[in-house]
């Protein structure tokens, strides 16, 4: 048979290992962008005066470890931290979410420092010099201002989520690396080939509808006024 | 009212103290313009009167009011605040940025649009052209003006002004200098203005404050720094050219004017009278005759009356005529000034102006 042959007979298949593979990037990238913007916001408070001590010393601290350590976490390829986590947390969804979850954690971060960060200074004077409070100022003048860096962020941790969940096929993770890893160890038998070809091609497709779902987001969240 | 009681400011690690042993007093509803070179404290004196920056000793009272200890984000909403970059929100619309502290003061959305909406007339914008922008659609000037508006919002007495027209061009700033003058004979707030402009200083100060290295060395009117500086310090700061700066407070409708007159009246004209040819709607055109001088071959100046003294030279210079004629709203003579008139000693109708 053809490939057209190929996928129309095993639509049913394809069409819920897809929605498998959205639905564990979602959540995970759902649950990494929460911690990593929440800890970001926490510790993002600019430099401390190094003469005096005060909790500022403590945030950055935080800051600057948990950029390192998600790094780090970063250069461990996939294949083995899905692997580290056999013990821990077994086979199947589980693992996976976690695993990716992981991954999700230093692009997020890192952009929401770096936004938060670089919000020009004259308008978080000029918001203090009218009376806005430290957590007044943070929440309504440095994070919305700071919200195209983030989401960009959480855009392109997305696309690389999509790639790393295939890998979690190797520890019975949902999506369409079950597609992918079944016509790699079949290679030679019958339709292996179709099953590659089709796995790619549909991650492509799950990028591209994330793709045009961050595009909406961006425009419903992004005010005129701060748009590139 | 703005007093400042011994406040003084010395930064952890310094011996020399940013701003030292300062007693001052802004009257209510003046104009009170903070002066003098880079690192004299004007700057940080301001940001101690809504204590962006804590005095390190001192009592800092408005009103009446002892502010030095109260929670600094509460009295900051009472304060308006001018900065020179303007710091408008860029994700906020124009009215938006202007409501900003009317919000968090509680006012109820309607009273903010229509405060957004008078204001946004004050400042010269129309509101319904301008109050659903944003601010990067703005040029500097405008956005500078809604910076003004912005600390005008909540009504507050007193406002603080760290340079706010220094980014702008020349003619712009010269413009909104005015307009701010103008804004300030309505609302008449009790401002405290930091410049290192002395021409600035000078046009739009009841009282000039001159720093020099965290003191104060002298705070008069602004003739008086001129005329009559406290020390070498203030006498170089303000630097040659008094004497000519000193002219822009001369207005020419305090002064005695020599007579002139009008073609219609030429009957009388050969006693030493200018006499000015004027058109249809009694605008002067040319000089009919100069006592002692050629007629025919001396430009007609005029300069409105509403200007000052340096008008009158500048318009002078400009057309190399030796006298200028002065015309009131509509244009028609009102008098005439010599360039003589300079050093041979200006009459003013008032005594001891």
């Amino acid at each position: 048979m053809n490939f057209l042959d190929y996928l129309v007979s095993n639509s049913q298949q394809i069409f819920f290992l897809t929605q498998a593979h959205f639905l564990v990037v979602l959540i995970a990238v759902g649950i990494g962008s929460a911690i990593s913007v929440v800890l970001g916001l926490a510790v993002s408070t600019g430099e401390p005066d190094p003469r005096r001590f005060s909790l500022d010393w403590f945030a950055t601290g935080i800051r600057e470890g948990g950029l390192v350590f998600t790094a780090a976490l970063l250069t461990v390829p996939s294949l083995a931290l899905f692997a580290l986590f056999l013990p821990l947390t077994g086979l199947g969804v589980t693992t996976a979410i976690i695993v990716l979850t992981v991954y999700t954690l230093y692009t997020v971060l890192r952009n929401t420092v770096a936004g938060l960060t670089t919000v020009d200074r004259a308008i978080l004077e000029s918001a203090r010099g009218l009376g806005y409070s430290r957590l007044r100022r943070l929440l309504t003048i440095q994070l919305p201002l700071a919200w195209p860096v983030i989401l960009n962020g959480i855009r392109v941790t997305t696309l690389i989520s999509i790639s790393i969940a295939v890998v979690g096929a190797v520890v019975q993770g949902p999506g369409l690396g079950v597609l992918l890893l079944n016509g790699i160890s079949r290679i030679g038998a019958a339709n292996s080939f179709y099953q590659v070809f089709a796995g790619t091609l549909l991650c492509l497709v799950v990028a591209a509808v994330f793709e045009i779902f961050f595009a909406i987001v961006q425009r419903l969240t992004i005010p005129r006024g701060i748009r590139v | 009212m703005i007093v400042l009681e011994g406040v003084e400011k010395i930064y952890p690690g310094s011996t020399q103290p940013a701003v030292s042993q300062l007693d001052l007093t802004i009257p209510q509803g003046e104009i009170v313009m903070l002066i003098g070179p880079s690192g004299c404290g004007k700057t940080t004196t301001l940001k101690m009167i809504n204590r962006l920056i804590e005095p390190t000793s001192g009592r800092i009272l408005l009103d009446g009011r002892d502010v030095t200890h109260v929670n600094g984000d509460t009295l900051r909403r009472e304060i308006g605040y001018v900065i020179q970059q303007g710091g408008l929100f860029p994700h906020f619309t124009i009215a938006d940025n202007i409501g900003v502290v009317p919000k968090m003061l509680g006012w109820d959305k309607q009273r903010i649009r229509e405060r957004a909406d008078e204001l946004l007339h004050l400042v010269g914008l129309e509101p319904s052209t301008f109050r659903d922008r944003y601010p990067r659609q703005l040029s500097g000037g405008q956005q500078q003006r809604i910076g003004v508006a912005r600390a005008l919002a909540a009504d507050p007495p007193v406002m603080l002004m760290d340079e706010p027209f220094g980014a702008i061009d020349p003619i712009t700033r010269d413009r909104l200098q005015d307009e701010f003058l103008e804004i300030q004979r309505t609302v008449g707030k009790t401002i405290a203005f930091v410049t290192h402009d002395l021409q600035e200083a000078v046009k739009l100060g009841d009282k000039i404050a001159v720093f020099a290295t965290g003191r104060l060395e002298q705070y008069a009117a602004p003739d008086t720094v001129l005329t009559q500086p406290a020390n070498d310090f203030v006498s170089d700061f303000v630097g040659g050219g008094a004497a000519v700066r000193r002219l822009s407070l001369l207005d020419l409708s305090r002064l005695e004017l020599h007579p002139i007159e009008t073609d219609e009246k030429a009957a009388g004209s050969r006693n030493g009278t200018p006499v000015v040819e004027v058109d249809g709607a009694g605008k002067p055109v040319s000089w009919r005759h100069l006592p002692g001088g050629d007629a025919a071959g001396t430009a007609m100046v005029t300069v409105p009356i509403s200007g000052t003294v340096y008008d009158a030279v500048d318009v002078m210079l400009d057309g190399c005529a030796s006298l200028v004629a002065v015309v009131d709203e509509e244009g028609r003579a009102q008098g005439v000034l010599h360039w003589n008139d300079l050093v041979g000693g200006l009459r003013t109708r008032e005594r001891g102006a």
